[in-house]
């Protein structure tokens, strides 16, 4: 009897011991926590989050330069398992750009969350002495770094909302600033690219972490300030501003010749398992409905004679057919799912310099579009001067250098032309732009 | 001779006399023997009023000896009515026990470590038989038998892959972002019932589009449990039978008790079922002519069509590919015996059974073995043991966003497409779509194994006992431990796989899972008996549990040659979730019982967590309960058996779902530089347990000696402080945020029947009928309306919203309301009826389980995505189209965008769930069979889902693409059909 005795008391006082015991707290096992940074941020915790940064700004690229390539009718895109990119985008029947969906929903958030990861780094920087880790110039520098990519995140955000506008100030998570129309827009994003500038001007010689290839030639604080001041040409071109523009691009990298368009920044792709690859990219080989990019029917036969640039489509052996939708053309503006996307490059600051110049100079708005045709193979324009026409052909010559790059739809809207733009099925529409988020309970 | 010493002569006589007036005794002898012949063994023979006793041997003969004549002798042993006997002489006794329906009446559980007669329980109880459970047909998996057994579950399988994949939903929305699925408690152990995703996504992306939920469609880990070791489940469907569990038992509590040994003869039973399984339901082939061919294909596809049709060359490949008849295997041998001190239960059982889709498959083997030991007549073991290995092969079905599921492949197969293997077994590409799923169903493997041990031991110490009053401590500790590896590989000759076509060149996503939960728990229960009938019985007890799961889902592509070791690949990508979680708690519960008349209980629990915000505040959740036999007042030969009036009450916890307490950023990498960014979500630290308040009562009749029973039971289930996640702006950096933010409200109604209709000697005739509805609704959200689930309101989507029910199917519409939506539908289901037979007539027994769903809607968007490939059965049927001029197809195709209405669908059925037809051979017949050794031989045919009935466009609306871990369920994109089996059974007993 005494040995069970015993023995059970032994288990009752183990039990005992265990129950007494305080619960034991757990901080996130699976991930760092963002208040960890806000009391210390090293050196090394800066490179992630500038990684992070960069990682973010490519979240949902693909969608995004497919709402402007598809409702700019540059191309169409077939997904078998999702049919609002050929209803909704494209107007289908009675579908409209719905406020809750993933094509305006998933690229506005993503290019918000970089802002957000860009503001949570400029926090940490300014929350704290962080003087034992950076000196007052690599801050600076950060500072430039973080304020450039924030404003050209927003300005993606502005162009698919257009008129609806944006919020600017949204540094405070739980006190957001309000939404401003696209004057004040256009005229904020471009203050925080001047301020960025600045920024970037008092940065020293180096950033304190390094960034990916696709900003090579670009990776310091002085040659940063350059494709700076080409996103500053841009924003000043979209304002209207056409001697601004002219002003910017002279402090950017821009060259004007054809044989230097691909300089620039590019956004980077692997195939590393936490990397994205490019979203652009789709075999010929095997193409199908389950996923591609069929090219308009007009975007071959509209294009002159030798234009080069038709290399960015190919002709498949059959026709692909999608909801009432066939071509037998694909896009093929990259050549594998890890080549760069573009950010800002030359051969759209040639264009910029040929618009801006349609009213300041037409002389050197022909000379530059004489550029761009000659580096597609193409003869020097020989139509009218007047303002109209080279508005016409600078556009032109922009839908078919910068295509599927993002930017046909809102040429065209910035011209008031959305009603050029072609018609694929009787009932369809182009739509001028997207509804402001639903969430953002406006 | 002197009398030299008379002292002596008296002494001599007092020694004589001495052991009959002091020693007095007489040893009686004798046997027991039931009311069916058997002997009883290990039956308690006590002398009344003493405590001097003992047992009956293996063949039911005792002896014992009593001080003097006459003497009372009691007799009673488990499952028999206890009898007094009156012993006046020595001479050998003979007595017969009956089996009863008093003795052997039910008892569920209340507390922790006791349980109550069901007649005074005061909560409705549904508990499952052996019998009910695996008697008319074997379930595939455990849960799989739940279905129209009792009033209040929604039972759904999310796919027909073999292998399980079942939700169980106890009384309508528990919650909306945390756990939905009930505690499974297996012999007081802790059991993980997760579904653990196999990295799928990596090849189908289907969480690419706004839809980060897990559709890789995995098992539910409480597939593992083999149902032919279970004695009996209880399920406790809300707070206020579950309170005792605490935090832990918001979506209500499954307590599963596996077979234990009896005493007696070692019994031996040997079973096999050998059957096959086929598809449901599948849907056909559009009908196609060739002018249909070229209006849709274009003129080249209708001369392939016109061609495949002069060579015959047309294949149904729904069929290719869902025809096949998968074989099923299920074998069970177990054994139980045992003596006074020792019983034991030990079962083996081996399930193989073969899916509709080649390569698909589900193998399970199951070990058990159950010990009791009572070394002592005041102290008691028990160990339960069971191991486990399953290994299933569910295929690649459901949604993608790639063209590479099987699923979504068909919507763009028509017949003339060859993709048909050539003579060397290679396949040609798909000219339709990114991957030919015939070559994907032979090349590609997803397999989930398991190797689990669920062990549980007790200990029941009899610390005190008097004759009114007696203290127990009982000690419990269980461990639940497995390890499953999922391995989803893809080789690099697929189609879509092919560099050539842009694919990864093969991609291998190998995860490892480690799981261990343990838990401990001591309790002391008091029972204290007044002279008045009163009785009480007072329980306390302390509980700790701890959680630690590890997943590490390592991701390859680009695989080297033809190997699948992930270091043998170009991109390497690793994830590692970690899981832990420590509870500890404590609970005190008081039952007074008068006469079985009227029975109250209260309790509370505490509870402490490291899931909540603050791990070491306690959380307290009371119960209390009133249960009252009204029957017992009336005099005895009534017609009423029982009258019972019952109502209780009880609250319990949900935690917040994990991570949802801290805001972090996730890393990424970015062409080599490594990253780390936010993700869109924002925890909380402060946030709250979800908390449940239940309050049920209804009442349970009884008449003509127990033949006809009535139950029914109402009850009003509020959750408070409903963890959300809210929408945020989306400006702000996040999406959306983890809050306490409302309050939902349950109210249903389950009613149950059940009748002996006819009961004679040859023929017998039991009728179920069990019928039950809940209404869900939002009576408080503190953030904005907000849409969830399924994939947005163009196709159709969940939307919470104050006042509204919490499982609306909203979407685009002509005439929509306020908010900009139309209410197309709802998930819940208007109600559910399961009706069970049970007809004997001599030898034979027929049994059967009708279930009917009324109402319940889903998503379905299997028919619009093979609309779209123009491959829909019924693209060309007219019915669809109010104007009559559009076929179904195009129909359906010019609503998208304009109205979500055809794609939210009843997903109502009628089903013959389960039937079974059995011939007993009896002892009789088979005495000259091996000796007589034979007991009973068994053996029938049955079926599961042989008819069903449903007018829902897919395969079957059963279905669900996001899995079970949500109420926002049954939304439908090309799923795995499901399917029905026939078995054969041959059982014998020896």
């Amino acid at each position: 009897m005494k040995k069970y005795i015993y023995k059970i008391l032994f288990f009752t006082s183990v039990i005992a011991t265990l129950v007494s015991c305080n619960v034991e707290e757990f901080s996130d096992l699976n991930s760092p926590e963002v208040d960890a940074f806000a009391e210390n941020i090293t050196r090394g915790d800066l490179q992630d989050l500038i990684g992070g940064v960069l990682y973010s700004s490519r979240v949902s690229l693909g969608t995004y330069l497919d709402d402007c390539g598809v409702i700019g009718r540059e191309y169409w895109r077939f997904s078998s398992s999702d049919p609002r990119f050929t209803s909704d985008l494209l107007g289908g029947a009675n579908s409209v750009l719905d406020n809750n969906t993933f094509y305006l929903t998933l690229p506005w958030a993503a290019r918000y969350r970089t802002v957000k990861n860009a503001n949570l780094i400029l926090g940490f920087l300014e929350g704290q002495d962080v003087s034992s880790q950076f000196t007052a110039q690599e801050v600076n520098a950060t500072k430039g770094f973080l304020k450039t990519f924030m404003a050209s995140e927003l300005l993606f955000n502005l162009n698919l909302v257009d008129e609806g506008g944006i919020r600017l100030d949204v540094a405070d998570e739980n006190n957001l600033g309000p939404f401003v129309s696209k004057t004040e827009a256009l005229a904020g994003i471009q203050a925080m690219l001047v301020e960025a500038g600045s920024d970037l001007s008092n940065g020293g010689g180096a950033f304190p972490f390094i960034i990916t290839s696709g900003f090579s030639g670009f990776d310091t604080p002085s040659t940063f300030l350059k494709a700076n001041k080409a996103l500053s040409a841009r924003v000043a071109m979209y304002q209207g501003n056409a001697s601004e523009t002219l002003s910017f691009l002279t402090q950017s990298f821009f060259t004007l010749s054809g044989t230097d368009l691909n300089t620039g920044i590019y956004h980077n792709f692997s195939a590393d398992a936490n990397d994205l690859l490019n979203p652009m990219f789709f075999n010929i080989e095997g193409l199908t409905t389950a996923g591609a990019r069929i090219v308009q029917p007009l975007f071959v036969p509209d294009a002159e004679t030798g234009d080069t640039r038709l290399e960015k489509v190919v002709q498949l052996d059959a026709p692909i057919t999608l909801d009432g939708l066939t071509n037998d053309y694909a896009v093929y503006r990259y050549q594998s799912n890890t080549e760069a996307i573009p950010i800002i490059r030359n051969e759209e600051l040639i264009l910029l310099y040929a618009e801006a110049n349609i009213t300041v100079n037409p002389g050197d708005a022909i000379n530059a579009l004489n550029i761009i045709r000659n580096s597609a193979g193409l003869g020097a324009y020989g139509g009218p001067t007047d303002t109209a026409s080279l508005v016409n052909e600078m556009l032109n010559q922009r839908r078919y250098s910068l295509y599927a790059e993002g930017h046909r739809w809102i040429d065209m809207r910035r011209y008031n032309k959305l009603g050029e733009l072609p018609i694929d099925r009787p009932e369809d529409d182009v739509f001028s732009s997207f509804p402001v988020p639903l969430t953002e309970g406006q | 001779m002197k009398q030299k010493n008379p002292n002596r002569r008296i002494l001599l006589l007092f020694l004589l006399v001495l052991p009959c007036l002091v020693f007095a005794q007489a040893t009686l002898t004798g046997k027991v023997n039931s009311d069916k012949g058997d002997t009883v063994p290990f039956a308690n023979v006590i002398q009344k009023g003493t405590s001097n006793g003992t047992t009956t041997d293996i063949d039911g003969n005792f002896s014992i000896d009593v001080p003097s004549l006459p003497a009372i002798l009691v007799f009673s042993s488990l499952g028999y009515v206890t009898i007094e006997q009156n012993v006046a002489s020595s001479s050998r006794i003979s007595v017969t026990m009956a089996e009863s329906a008093e003795a052997l009446e039910e008892v569920v559980i209340t507390g922790l470590a006791t349980s109550i007669k069901r007649s005074n329980s005061a909560n409705a109880v549904a508990s499952i038989s052996a019998e009910e459970l695996v008697g008319t047909t074997p379930p595939s998996t455990l849960d799989g038998a739940f279905y129209g057994k009792f009033a209040g579950a929604v039972v759904s399988a999310n796919s027909g892959a073999p292998g399980g994949g079942l939700s169980v939903k106890l009384r309508g929305a528990t919650s909306l972002q945390g756990n939905t699925q009930p505690l499974y408690i297996i012999d007081g152990v802790y059991v993980d019932n997760s579904s653990i995703a196999s990295g799928l996504n990596t090849v189908s992306g289907a969480a690419g589009q706004g839809s980060t939920s897990n559709q890789d469609n995995p098992t539910n880990r409480i597939a593992d449990i083999n149902p032919e070791d279970i004695a009996n489940i209880e399920i406790l469907k809300g707070a206020s039978a579950a309170a005792i569990y605490g935090s832990r038992a918001a979506a209500g509590v499954i307590i599963i008790t596996t077979k234990r040994g009896k005493a007696g003869e070692t019994s031996f039973k040997f079973s096999q079922s050998t059957g096959w399984a086929e598809a449901t339901n599948l849907l056909g082939l559009r009908d196609y002519t060739r002018q249909r061919v070229e209006d849709t294909f274009g003129p080249g596809a209708a001369v392939a069509y016109s061609a495949a049709v002069e060579n015959g060359t047309l294949v149904d490949y729904e069929k290719e590919i869902f025809g096949e008849h998968g074989v099923i295997s299920n074998t069970n041998f177990s054994m139980s015996g045992g003596d006074a001190k020792t019983k034991f239960f030990a079962g083996v059982s081996h399930n193989n059974e073969a899916g509709i889709v080649l390569n698909t498959g589900y193998e399970k083997t199951s070990l058990r073995l159950n010990l009791d030991h009572k070394p002592t007549d005041w102290v008691k073991f028990s160990l339960s043991s069971n191991y486990i290995y399953s290994s299933s092969d569910r295929g690649f079905f459901n949604n993608d966003n790639s063209g590479t599921t099987i699923g979504i492949a068909l919507t763009a197969t028509r017949p003339w497409d060859q993709l048909l293997a050539n003579s060397n077994g290679i396949y040609p590409d798909h000219p339709n779509n990114s991957s030919n799923p015939l070559q994907t169903r032979d090349m590609v493997r997803n397999n989930e194994t398991v190797n689990r041990i669920i062990m549980g031991g007790s200990m029941n110490l009899d610390l005190y006992k008097a004759e009114n009053s007696n203290l127990e401590l009982i000690l419990r500790g269980g461990l639940d431990m497995f390890g499953q590896n999922t391995r989803a590989i893809f080789p690099k000759g697929l189609q879509f796989e092919k560099l050539s076509n842009g694919g990864q060149n093969g991609v291998s996503a190998q995860g490892d899972t480690q799981n261990k939960n343990y838990n401990l728990s001591a309790f002391l229960v008091h029972n204290y008996s007044t002279a008045n009938d009163l009785k009480f019985r007072t329980q306390l007890g302390l509980t700790n549990e701890y959680f630690d799961q590890n997943i590490v889902l390592v991701t390859a592509t680009g695989l080297v040659a033809s190997e699948t070791n992930t270091d043998q690949a170009t991109n390497i990508g690793v994830d590692q979730t970690r899981v832990k979680q420590e509870d500890s708690g404590f609970f005190a519960q008081e039952e007074v019982n008068y006469d079985d008349t009227v029975i109250a209980t209260f309790g509370v629990r505490g509870d402490k967590s490291s899931n909540n915000g603050d791990a070491n505040k306690l959380s307290y959740y009371p119960k209390g309960s009133l249960a009252v036999n009204f029957n017992k007042f009336w005099n005895s030969d009534s017609k009423w058996d029982e009258f019972k009036l019952r109502a209780a009450y009880g609250e319990a916890g949900n935690f917040p779902p994990a991570g949802a307490l801290f805001t972090s950023y996730n890393s990424f990498s970015t062409d080599g530089i490594l990253g780390i960014s936010l993700i869109g979500i924002r925890g909380d630290g402060n946030l709250k347990s979800e908390r449940q308040k239940e309050l049920e009562f209804g009442t349970d009749l009884g008449f003509f000696d127990g033949r006809l029973n009535f139950s029914g039971t109402y009850y009003i289930k509020t959750v408070d402080d409903l963890i959300l996640r809210a929408a945020l702006e989306p400006s702000s950096g996040f999406t959306s945020k983890f809050v306490n933010g409302g309050s939902l409200e349950n109210r249903g109604i389950e009613l149950s029947l059940n009748t002996e209709i006819v009961q004679s000697e040859n023929f017998s005739w039991n009728l179920g009928v069990n019928w039950f509805k809940n209404k869900s609704k939002i009576t408080k959200l503190d953030v904005d309306p907000f849409n969830i689930g399924a994939f947005g309101a163009t196709l159709g989507t969940f939307r919470i919203e104050e006042g509204k029910s919490a499982t609306q199917i909203v979407g685009i519409g002509p005439d929509p309301g306020e908010n900009g939506f139309q209410v197309w539908g709802d998930a819940e289901p208007d109600f559910q009826m399961g009706l069970t037979n049970d007809i004997k007539y001599k030898n034979w027994d027929l049994t059967f389980l009708w279930q009917w769903k009324k109402g319940g809607d889903n998503v379905n968007l299997t028919a619009l995505l093979t609309d779209l490939n123009g491959t829909s059965h019924d693209y060309d049927t007219i019915d669809l189209d109010p104007s009559g001029e559009l076929g179904n197809g195009p129909y359906r195709v010019s609503q998208l965008g304009s109205s979500a209405e055809l794609f939210v669908e009843d997903a109502s059925y009628i089903r013959l769930r389960e039937a079974g037809l059995y011939y007993t051979v009896s002892k009789k017949v088979l005495s000259g069979v091996i000796g007589g050794h034979i007991d009973s031989i068994k053996i029938g045919a049955s079926g599961t889902n042989l008819f069903s009935f449903f007018d829902y466009n897919s395969y079957d609306p059963e279905v669900s693409n996001f899995g079970g871990q949500t109420i926002f369920t049954g939304v439908e994109v090309t799923p795995f059909p499901s399917s029905k089996r026939y078995l054969f059974h041959f059982a014998v007993n020896f």
